[in-house]
């Protein structure tokens, strides 16, 4: 029975592990001005397979999502889909959670 | 909003309306522009936005213009797309319901327009997009059979500046509409569109939550008279103010947009009807 527990625990450890491997992006964003236009924003990121969590911050001009593990976004990338959103990226923080 | 419902209960045309070829003629040619206002921009005049790229917007507006004794009501969908983030254009198709004097009136479909905006140059800081944008727009002359078109096809073409930012915001745009000659004969006249608007957000708030930006447009308008046959239309063009209050509410992809035009000065020739308001309710939702 203790064994059981032991492996039990050891499978649970594993899976948070896997939840860990998730990145989050956190990135500024300038022309943030209306609530409305941002839903450009929210509509590109859904369409990166497993992004969740999306905030779109209009005061700090900062747009946070996290995606899961090997799904890398690249300065290019957000570039690309922010001017496509109709705004202007400028940088980003990335944390592994 | 009484009006309108008296409006939208009204009788199609019947056989003892008269209301004049030029009369009606020079009413379509008041009308309503279309709508290739987009996201914030003003509720009468025209704004640089554009939607983003791939994004489809659906648009349903209704709008009243009463001057004097006649009126005329529009009420439009329109469909527009965004090819890239600069880049839009769109398809509006429009219902008229016009009334004249002694209560005779007409209805049914108005003339299709196709629409595209171009905005050419963007500077986004923290917080503020700044932006100018070309438009340009052409009316069909596609009712031929129900006569409630202009029986031509007009052009239009326009410049807007925008300044949006998390409080204020501010626009300045002029447009120039070339009206068409129609079968029967009636030059329109030109029109020239000014606006500037003035917009505030008082609370600033986040992307899920209810927005509300009240705004305050000034819009200037100048036809030049017509004519039939070449022969000048006396009681035709001249020009109009209007100070013009609206509000736009969005949440995330749904916006409501309201105003009333008021005319405050009225400088028409010969022996016109100013116009005694404009009211206008849109509704547009983002894909």
């Amino acid at each position: 029975m203790r064994r059981r527990l032991v492996v039990l625990f050891t499978a649970l450890l594993v899976s948070v592990g896997a939840f860990a491997a998730d990145t989050r992006y956190t990135m500024r964003v300038d022309g943030l001005a209306c609530p409305y236009c941002a839903y450009g924003i929210e509509k590109k990121l859904k369409k990166i397979e497993g992004a969740r969590d999306i905030v779109i911050d209009l005061n700090a001009g900062i747009v946070r999502v996290t995606v899961p593990e090997g799904t890398e976004l690249t300065e290019s990338l957000m570039k690309k889909l922010f001017n496509d959103a109709g705004f202007t990226y400028r940088s980003m923080q990335v944390k592994s959670l | 909003m009484a009006n309108m419902k008296r409006s939208l209960n009204r009788k199609p045309w019947r056989p003892q309306c008269r209301v004049g070829v030029a009369g009606l003629a020079l009413a379509c040619s008041v009308g309503l522009l279309p709508t290739v206002a987009s996201a914030h921009d003003p509720v009468f005049g025209l704004g640089p936005h554009t939607l983003f790229k791939g994004g489809v917007e659906v648009h349903a507006g209704a709008r009243r213009e009463q001057d004097g004794t006649e009126a005329e009501c529009e009420y439009a969908l329109a469909v527009k797309y965004g090819i890239t983030s600069d880049w839009t254009i769109g398809l509006e198709a429009p219902y008229l319901d016009l009334s004249a004097d002694g209560g005779s009136s007409r209805a049914g479909r108005g003339d299709l327009s196709l629409s595209t905006k171009y905005r050419f140059w963007r500077n986004d800081r923290p917080g503020v997009q700044e932006s100018v944008a070309l438009m340009f727009a052409t009316v069909l002359d596609s009712t031929a059979e129900t006569g409630l078109g202009s029986g031509a096809t007009d052009f239009i073409g326009g410049l807007s500046y925008g300044y949006e930012g998390r409080k204020w915001y501010r626009w300045a745009a002029l447009r120039y509409r070339r009206n068409g000659t129609g079968d029967n004969g009636v030059d329109r006249g030109d029109k020239v569109l000014m606006d500037l608007v003035g917009g505030i957000r008082f609370k600033p708030t986040g992307y899920l939550e209810p927005d509300w930006v009240w705004m305050l447009e000034l819009n200037g308008e100048y036809a030049r008279r017509g004519n039939l046959n070449g022969m000048q239309l006396t009681d035709t063009g001249g020009s109009e103010w209007f100070v013009s209050p609206g509000l736009m509410w969005t949440l995330r992809n749904v916006a409501i947009k309201t105003g009333v035009q008021i005319p405050i000065v009225s400088d028409l020739n010969g022996n016109q009807d100013g116009s005694d308001y404009r009211a206008t309710l849109e509704i547009e939702v983002h894909y």
